[in-house]
């Protein structure tokens, strides 16, 4: 009768009302629901980089899975002793003969499991300073990652793209859009150079630059509140579904329960007779 | 007309909680009548479906989810309806996650789209490879050599034992990228590391939040196209013709920004009675 599926759609409305609660105050519900999605998502997220990354990339290149009637030597023998132990802590994560992922043995990666180990020795702080090494790799990649796709990409892509023909096989609309374009780009790059103070012609322009700068934050707020209510209408979506007979009416149920519980919490509580009356601003 | 100002003050200074139950009315009423109000494919809509209808029978294109529940509403129908668009014109398609929840996301799309409706063979149609952490680093791998990336799919299957796998290497074996994505790392990461240095068409559909962020590339030419938000879904879905959630969501979407803009209209009219009425007083 109440199905897994059914019992998720439960899970899943009071969570959704749980924080919707919040529009009327801070309640149980909400903090209820506050805590289970923090809870959960560090959870989640710790178990998602465990069995997605450090078993298969790092264990599965470390200690591969041997083939069948190889011979390891003496260092090898050793090398598979540790992991051996780990094997008898947790198998799950760490079968016999090694992790089978299709990698061949790469012991390079030792550098990134003594990086890890570093980062994590930062919740003692005596060792802390250890975790700036891990940090310092992490920094310096990124950034080394990101120099040249910013360079490339939001520089030079961008000066080519604002760069609009005006003569030629060119509509009047593209030539104006194209001329907007170019006041726009220089008047708001202009409005952010410091080194001038912003008077006379000068000042006019940087005016200008704060116009098209609005423009783009009024843009930005529409576009905002657009996703907003994609998601407020993401979630009634669900929960007229949830309401249906198939999952037992679960949202009118839980909406009625939630209703009468915070009426009750309501009319017990301190805090909420002390401010009766001061409405919400 | 004094009393009017007073009404209008009064209003002005109401209790934020009408607001909400009133945007929730407003929101909800379209889903249980839906009033059918036009959709209009826009320029950036027109000009993805124009790329992927363009693309030759059998192509191979490299789909990366980056979104999960939170922004579902907005990404899954783009995702959905680009999938359908994919598999109608018989391309295979490569599924990549940047986003751990992407890999459930892609998972339900895929057996919706793929398994129920085209009835498609894992594999040979299509493959999950899923998700991989490391942001920019996994992009860059999937560039320069994605067997060093992924050495199993989301299904534990060998690369090497996926029929579909044969013969990729880089991102230069794709024909076509498309980025379903609601934040970082996705749709400008994919532009920095693997579209503007490879050359690969791209496409994309992000978050209206992310919209103002992403289309000076769609205008630079470095994209091609957007999906921007629901009302991208629900244009693509009227293009490929195969109504779904994104359009069924655009009437209550309509209404809402119509209601937001007259409270937003109302409070400044009360905002600068208000102002009025303080500058007499003193």
């Amino acid at each position: 009768m109440f199905s897994a599926e059914i019992v998720g759609a439960w899970i899943a409305v009071f969570l959704t009302l749980a924080i919707f609660s919040y529009l009327y105050r801070d309640n149980p519900f909400y903090k209820i629901a506050e805590h289970i999605f923090v809870g959960v998502s560090a959870g989640y997220w710790a178990s998602m980089y465990f069995w997605t990354q450090i078993q298969p990339n790092l264990f599965g290149r470390l200690w591969p899975a041997l083939h069948e009637g190889l011979s390891l030597g003496f260092l090898g023998k050793l090398w598979y002793a540790i992991y051996n132990f780990f094997n008898l802590i947790y198998p799950p994560a760490f079968p016999d003969g090694g992790v089978a992922t299709g990698h061949g043995m790469q012991l390079t990666y030792i550098i990134p499991l003594i990086l890890g180990i570093m980062m994590l020795l930062s919740v003692f702080s005596k060792f802390s300073w250890f975790a700036r090494w891990g940090i310092c790799y992490v920094v310096g990649m990124a950034a080394g990652l990101r120099a040249y796709g910013f360079l490339n990409s939001n520089v030079i892509g961008q000066v080519k793209g604002s760069v609009i023909p005006l003569v030629g096989d060119v509509s009047t609309g593209a030539i104006i859009n194209g001329i907007i374009l170019l006041i726009g780009t220089i008047s708001g790059l202009l409005y952010f150079y410091f080194s001038k103070e912003h008077k006379g012609w000068f000042g006019t322009v940087g005016k200008i630059g704060i116009y098209f700068l609005m423009i783009s934050f009024g843009a930005s707020f529409g576009f905002a509140v657009m996703g907003r209510i994609s998601l407020l209408i993401g979630r009634f979506t669900d929960l007229k579904s949830f309401g249906g007979a198939a999952y037992h009416h679960a949202s009118l149920w839980i909406l009625a329960a939630m209703v009468i519980l915070l009426g009750i919490w309501s009319f017990f509580n301190k805090e909420e007779k002390a401010t009766k009356g001061v409405p919400i601003k | 007309m004094k009393k009017l100002a007073d009404l209008v003050i009064k209003l002005g200074n109401v209790d934020r909680r009408w607001i909400f139950i009133i945007i929730a009315i407003v929101v909800m009423y379209p889903l249980f009548k839906p009033l059918g109000l036009p959709i209009r494919p826009s320029e950036s809509s027109q000009e993805v479906f124009n790329t992927i209808d363009a693309l030759p029978q059998g192509s191979k294109v490299l789909l990366s989810c980056e979104y999960g529940p939170s922004t579902k509403p907005e990404i899954h129908p783009m995702a959905i309806g680009v999938l359908r668009h994919l598999f109608e014109k018989g391309h295979q398609v490569y599924v990549t996650c940047l986003w751990p929840d992407g890999q459930f996301m892609a998972r339900e799309a895929l057996e919706q789209v793929a398994e129920n409706e085209y009835n498609l063979t894992y594999g040979e149609d299509y493959v999950l490879l899923g998700f991989r952490p490391g942001n920019e680093a996994v992009i860059k791998g999937i560039v320069s050599d994605i067997r060093k990336m992924y050495t199993i799919d989301s299904r534990a299957i060998p690369i090497a034992d996926i029929p579909m796998m044969n013969g990729i290497t880089n991102i230069s074996d794709f024909d076509f990228l498309f980025s379903a994505s609601a934040g970082y790392p996705g749709t400008v990461e994919w532009v920095q590391l693997a579209a503007d240095p490879t050359g690969i068409p791209m496409s994309t559909g992000v978050t209206s939040i992310q919209v103002n962020e992403v289309m000076p590339y769609v205008d630079a030419g470095q994209i091609k196209g957007i999906l921007a938000g629901m009302p991208g879904a629900a244009e693509y879905e009227k293009l490929i013709g195969k109504p779904g959630i994104g359009t069924s969501g655009m009437d209550a979407q309509s209404i809402a920004h119509v209601v937001i803009v007259l409270f937003i209209i109302f409070g400044n009219i009360a905002y600068y009675l208000e102002r009025q009425r303080s500058k007499k007083t003193f």
